[in-house]
Parts: C-alpha cells; sequence; structure tokens
C-alpha cells in the first residue's frame, strides 16, 4: 500500500511538474542555454574550441626570422593568428583600426628592421654600443592580463629560438674560428631546434591518472552548469512542498490513511528522477549540439559508468537540499528568492561558473563545503583524469554525507502544515 | 429544512475535548455526539474553535485531553482506522489547480487504495454528482470558485466515507454553485451518509441541519435542532440602545409587557425577546414615550439562528 501511494504521488507530481512551464525551464532550458552560451563564450578561455582569441600580426619586416615568428605563433595554442583583413596583408593602420573599432583586442607588430636586427645588429661584436629594436603589442586596454600573459611568453620563446642559432654562429666566429663549416652547421641546426643542450619540455601524467583530453570549454562548462541546473531543483522542491502546505493539500492527504513518509518519498522520488533525466539531456547536449556551434564536444571519458554513480549521489544532495530550504520559508514569495539565492552562490562557491583553481585559497577551502564542488570533482575525474568508478567513491561518499545532512536537518524541521 | 429522521446510533461522540495552543485555549472541553445518518452543523463566527475541532475529529491535531470516537474508533489511537471511514474537505480547496478534474479525483482515489475500473468508475460518478462530467478533462484553474469548491468536495467522497466532515465548503462560492452544493449534500446524505456541517453562515445550517451546536470562544453554548434553538428567541429579538442611566431601571417594566418573553442586558443595549415583535414594539415604544426616554437606536431581528447568537453572546456571527 506504501509503494502505491509513493507512486500516485510521484506520478501526480510528475503530471503537475510538466505543465509548469515555468519549472521546466528553470530545470532543462535555463542549464542548457548556460552550457551553450558558455561554452561558445569560453572557448577562448579554456581553448579547444574554435573560438580561440585573434591575434593580429603586422609584420613589417620581410626577413625569414619574423616569417618563422609568424609561423611559430599561428602554431601555438590557446590563439588565432591572423595575418591578412579581407584579403590584404594587415599593415599597422588596420591593426589600429580594428583594435578601436573593437572587432579585435590585440595585434603584434614585428618592425621592419626586425630581421637586419638580428642578422646584422642584434648582438655586440665588435661595438661596444647595444642596438635595439622593439616588438609591438598592441591591445585594447580593456583587455585582460591573461589573454596577453600567453602571448608575450610565447613571442618571448620564438625570439630566444630565433636568436640563438645567431648568437651561436657569432660565438663560434669568435671561440672557434678555425671549426670546420660541416661542424658549425651542425650546432646551429641544433640550437635552431633548441637541441643544444638536450632539453625539451614534456607533458606528463602522474601513475593512475591518464589525462585523456586537456580540459576543455565543454568539459569544464557541460559538469559546470549540469550541477547549476540539478541543484536548482531545489527551488522547484520547495515551492512544490509550500504550495501543498498552503493550498492545504498535505491537510488533505494527512486526514487519509497515509503514512508522512510515503508522503515525503512520494513528494521528493519526482523531483530525483527529473534531475537524472536533467543531467542525461544537458550531457546529451554536451555530446551533440555543442559541436554544432564549433566546439568540441564532450568526451565520456573511459568509465562513464562512474558518471552515473556521480549523478545518483548529486541528485540526492540536491533532492535534500530542496526539502531543507521548503523548511527555511513560510511563502511561496520568499521560496523563490531564497532558493535561487542558495542555488545560485553554492553553484558560484562550488566552482560552477568559476573553475575552483583559479580562485584564492581561502575561496577554494571554502568550495569544499558545498556538494557542488564535490560533484564537479567527481565529474572531472571521469571526463578529465580518466579515473573509474572507485576512485570517485571519495566524492561520492561526501555527496552522500551532503544528502544525508541536508535530510536530517529538513526532517528535524519540517512541518507539514 | 431537513425534517430529522429516525436517528439513534450515535456514530460520533465528543466527550471533555480540550485543545490549547501554548497554554491557551482554542476548544474549552467541548460535548456532543452525532447521531448516523444526520447532518450536525458546527455554526460559529471565524475563530470559534470550529477547525480545531473538526482537525481533532479527523485526526489532524491531538487533543491536549478528552475523547473523541468515531464509529466506536478512538481518533487517537485508531487514527489510521478512523482515518478510512471518514472524509474531510477542507475549508481550502485542497486540490491541484494545475491538474484536471478527473485527475484530482483519480489522484485522491488511488490515495484511498482505489483502482483500476472501480476508480475510474467511482470518479465518473462523482464528476456527474457535481455536475462537471462535462469539464471533467479541464484544469482546475480554468474553473469558477464556485465549480472548484465542487471538485473539492469530490474529492472528499471517492471511497465513500461514513462520516464526512465539511469545513466552510461554501466560502466564496456564487449562490447558483452554493445551491448545487446544497443539493448534492442533501443528496449523500439521503444515501445515509453522516455529516459534520461547519458553518458561519446561520440560513446554510438551518436549511441542511438536523442538530446544530453553536460554539463560541471554543465552547459549545447551545447545542440543538435549529427549529428549537429558534423558538428560543421566540417571535423574534427587538434591540433597543438607550442611555446607561435608563437602561438598567426598564428592564423589570418591559418584562410585564403582555407581548414580551424575556429581557436581557448588555452594553446599554436592551434585548428583548418578543412572543410577538410588532406588538411588543408597540408596547415599548409605548412605554418609553410614556416615560420620556429616548430610545437611540432600534432593530428587530427575525428569528433566526442569527438572532440566536446575537441573544447568545451580545455579538453577530460575521462580527
Amino acid at each position: 500500500m506504501i509503494l502505491r501511494h509513493i507512486i500516485a504521488i510521484t506520478w501526480k507530481d510528475l503530471k503537475i511538474l510538466v505543465r509548469d512551464r515555468g519549472a521546466l525551464a528553470v530545470l532543462f532550458a535555463m542549464p542548457v542555454g548556460f552550457v551553450l552560451v558558455m561554452t561558445t563564450a569560453l572557448g577562448g578561455l579554456f581553448g579547444g574550441g574554435e573560438s580561440a582569441i585573434s591575434v593580429l600580426v603586422v609584420s613589417e619586416d620581410k626577413g625569414y626570422l619574423s616569417t618563422q615568428i609568424v609561423e611559430g605563433l599561428k602554431v601555438a595554442e590557446g590563439f588565432k593568428v591572423e595575418t591578412e583583413w579581407e584579403g590584404q596583408p594587415l599593415t599597422r593602420a588596420k591593426a589600429e583600426e580594428l583594435i578601436i573599432s573593437q572587432k579585435r583586442q590585440l595585434a603584434v607588430i614585428l618592425p621592419a628592421d626586425f630581421s637586419q636586427y638580428i642578422l646584422g645588429d642584434a648582438l655586440p661584436s665588435q661595438s661596444s654600443e647595444l642596438q635595439t629594436t622593439t616588438i609591438q603589442l598592441m591591445v585594447d586596454p580593456a583587455l585582460s592580463p591573461e589573454f596577453t600573459g600567453p602571448i608575450v611568453g610565447t613571442l618571448q620563446g620564438l625570439l630566444l629560438q630565433a636568436l640563438m642559432p645567431v648568437g651561436i654562429e657569432r660565438l663560434l666566429d669568435q671561440i672557434a674560428p678555425g671549426m670546420p663549416q660541416e661542424q658549425r652547421l651542425i650546432f646551429i641546426e641544433q640550437a635552431r631546434q633548441g637541441m643544444l643542450i638536450g632539453m625539451s619540455i614534456e607533458q606528463i601524467t602522474p601513475p593512475g591518472m591518464s589525462l585523456r583530453q586537456l580540459p576543455n570549454t565543454t568539459q569544464q562548462n557541460v559538469p559546470s552548469y549540469t550541477l547549476f541546473g540539478v541543484f536548482f531543483i531545489c527551488q522547484v522542491i520547495a515551492l512544490s512542498l509550500i504550495r501543498e502546505k498552503q493550498d492545504g493539500t498535505f491537510r488533505r492527504l494527512l486526514a487519509a490513511p497515509l503514512s508522512k513518509s510515503a508522503l515525503l518519498i512520494g513528494k521528493l522520488l519526482p523531483y530525483y528522477l527529473v534531475n537524472l533525466i536533467q543531467i542525461v539531456l544537458i550531457f546529451a547536449a554536451g555530446i551533440w549540439i555543442v559541436p554544432l556551434l564549433g566546439n568540441p564536444a564532450l568526451n565520456l571519458g573511459a568509465h562513464p559508468e562512474g558518471l552515473i554513480v556521480v549523478s545518483l549521489a548529486a541528485a540526492a544532495a540536491a533532492s535534500g537540499l530542496g526539502l531543507l530550504v521548503a523548511t527555511l520559508v513560510k511563502t511561496a514569495e520568499a521560496t523563490g528568492g531564497l532558493s535561487a539565492l542558495i542555488a545560485v552562490m553554492m553553484a558560484a562557491v562550488g566552482g560552477c561558473f568559476v573553475p575552483a583553481f583559479v580562485m584564492p585559497n581561502f575561496m577554494q577551502t571554502l568550495s569544499k563545503l558545498v556538494p557542488h564542488a564535490w560533484a564537479l570533482q567527481g565529474y572531472q575525474d571521469i571526463l578529465v583524469r580518466g579515473y573509474g568508478l572507485s576512485q570517485v567513491m571519495p566524492e561520492v561518499g561526501v555527496l552522500l554525507i551532503f544528502a544525508i545532512a541536508f535530510f536530517g536537518l529538513a526532517l528535524w524541521r519540517f512541518r507539514f502544515d | 429544512m431537513i425534517q430529522a429522521k429516525k436517528m439513534t446510533e450515535n456514530i460520533v461522540e465528543v466527550s471533555n475535548l480540550v485543545k490549547s495552543y501554548n497554554g491557551i485555549p482554542a476548544v474549552k472541553g467541548i460535548n456532543f455526539t452525532i447521531h448516523r445518518g444526520e447532518i450536525f452543523g458546527l455554526l460559529g463566527p471565524n475563530g470559534a474553535g470550529k477547525t480545531t475541532t473538526i482537525s481533532i475529529l479527523t485526526c489532524l491535531l491531538l487533543p491536549t485531553s478528552g475523547t473523541a470516537i468515531i464509529a466506536g474508533h478512538d481518533v487517537v489511537s485508531k487514527a489510521k482506522t478512523v482515518k478510512g471511514i471518514i472524509g474531510l474537505v477542507p475549508q481550502d480547496l485542497a486540490i491541484y489547480p494545475q491538474l484536471s478534474a478527473r485527475d484530482n479525483l483519480l489522484f485522491f482515489g488511488r490515495i484511498y487504495g482505489l483502482k483500476g475500473r472501480k476508480l475510474q468508475q467511482r470518479a465518473d460518478d462523482l464528476l456527474e454528482m457535481v455536475g462537471l462530467f462535462e469539464r471533467a478533462n479541464d484544469p482546475v484553474n480554468t474553473f469558477s470558485g464556485g465549480m472548484k469548491r465542487r471538485v473539492n468536495i469530490a474529492a472528499g467522497l471517492l471511497h465513500q466515507p461514513q462520516v464526512l466532515f465539511l469545513d466552510e465548503p461554501t466560502v466564496g462560492v456564487d449562490p447558483q454553485s452554493r445551491n448545487f452544493i446544497f443539493d448534492n449534500i442533501e443528496q449523500l446524505n439521503e444515501q445515509g451518509m453522516t455529516i459534520l456541517y461547519t458553518t458561519h453562515y446561520m440560513e446554510e445550517a438551518e436549511r441542511l441541519c438536523h442538530h446544530v451546536a453553536i460554539i463560541d470562544q471554543g465552547e459549545i453554548i447551545a447545542l440543538d435542532t435549529p427549529k428549537a434553538l429558534i423558538d428560543r428567541v421566540g417571535g423574534g429579538i427587538i434591540r433597543l440602545g438607550l442611555s446607561e442611566t435608563t437602561t438598567e431601571m426598564f428592564i423589570a417594566q418591559v418584562k410585564t409587557l403582555p407581548a414580551v418573553k424575556d429581557v436581557s442586558c448588555q452594553d446599554s443595549i436592551l434585548s428583548v425577546q418578543a412572543h410577538h415583535t410588532q406588538e411588543a414594539l408597540i408596547q415599548i415604544i409605548q412605554l418609553f414615550n410614556t416615560a420620556k426616554v429616548t430610545i437611540t437606536t432600534l432593530e428587530v431581528l427575525e428569528p433566526n439562528l442569527e438572532s440566536v447568537f446575537l441573544h447568545l453572546t451580545g455579538r453577530r456571527l460575521r462580527d
């Protein structure tokens, strides 16, 4: 009989939810919309998409070294190099115009004497007076240093790479003028390829972590906004419970031979199921719709079963939070505002809007106090770090502790009238 | 008014029922019984204790003390059994406005254990009874206030309860729907259902109830058939406002007038129960004219439950 009661209440609430366009918008349209918009908008920040920040490159120099720098910039990750505009080679004036009109934010200008300086006068030889030349970085003042920093770093690396062989050649002229030409060329070529001292940079991962794919905008935004949407269910749950109280339907139901536990389970179960449907739909949008906007598709990793377990635990914590919010307010009006505030603040602290690793230390510590952070970590363990089910059990455990704590507090405070 | 039926078996027995909230009594030791098959009215103003009493009888509230027995079962110790044999139509529109009338009834039917064809048939019968069969699949939030009230009533009837509690079922209802609801209640009672009906509309209690308990400030101040209660005020009530100094002096003189049944005085208002209001009024005015006493206010009340309440409490039902 209890099971039939639970099914009846669950079915009733699902029917009501299907007719509630506002709730459907909050639960489905909002997170999917956020995923699509933010994945596209932040493509440049996380890389991996087609929308990396554009860098105008104006080469006033015609020498091979400037060409080498431009080609080096083109293959560097994180930004897109443009050397032409509407089919014409870029000029300084055109770059200025494009930045002023805010069509572009950043231009690298290689001066006309760039190659000549390096090949002829850059390094001290007979003359004691050091000549200089300048590569200019023309930027929109509103552009954040986070964007200019990588470009400056890349330029410095490329310059070093360009200068090194010339410097070696000059040095050999000074210290080993009798070295055979063949051996000189080997030294210079090794210097050009950065192999002179046999050092290179290799990206590796600790044992047990297989970096399947560098985290890109899709892998950051899909799980983040999925969790944002999942925990927004607290608003819908709380509103549903408050309306039952206000309309007197709880009173009517409690006058029937129906246990309070069956009533509460029946009230929460539909929203738990809705959470799971939400997660499936938003992840599906990440896999199939996000690529249509020019962003990488969501890759579920090698152990998608881990995503299921993290999702089940996160949805349980969200349901508990919904019940808890319902105990904190008395009117539907107050419920809407408070639950939205809680959902948004927790998402922000939990790293759904801004990744926790860019937050100050105290914020990173604070983020551990909200379930979003643990769920997000669990998702990214699977999606990005290549972890399996057993390795996300700590996150799942913490999420279940959150769920138990939320339910415990809520049941202690909950009143049916 | 429905003629009293031969109803002897008590289906509801309330003894010394008390309910206090934080030490403040809302119900102060009330006693009454309801016979099987009757419509019993609980008449009183807002805040009199009607809903508290119903809440205890429907197992929603625990009494502070006293007992309430329904069909032989204690509402506290046998709450689950009691809940299965009673139906509650709350004062609020306790239905789901987003759902259709049929979906509402099917849901509440399932809660009472009905299922399958029997549930569908029962829902259809009730929709027919409350005149909403044609609108059965429309969302309730598209209904008028009266139609919503009718769905509210139907939702309490799915399991064919032995005792139906109707808590102010006509609040905010247009006259047409009100009459429809009255017809439904009378029909249910004809079928043998016992009904406890709370209202602060005296005309409803007069029309529907076999017995009426008048409740005020948590106490039952009168309990009888509507006719017997109305007989208490004779041919009607005349209320006269006089100056403070003259009121007490004239009570004894007015009592001696032949058309006057009884006199009481409260707050400078002389309340006169008359055998015949018109004759009594003439006699009273002659008396005061002779004595050169000024009447500041004058009110003549028809003999009905409203005037009974006014006579008993000095206040109106809808104050």
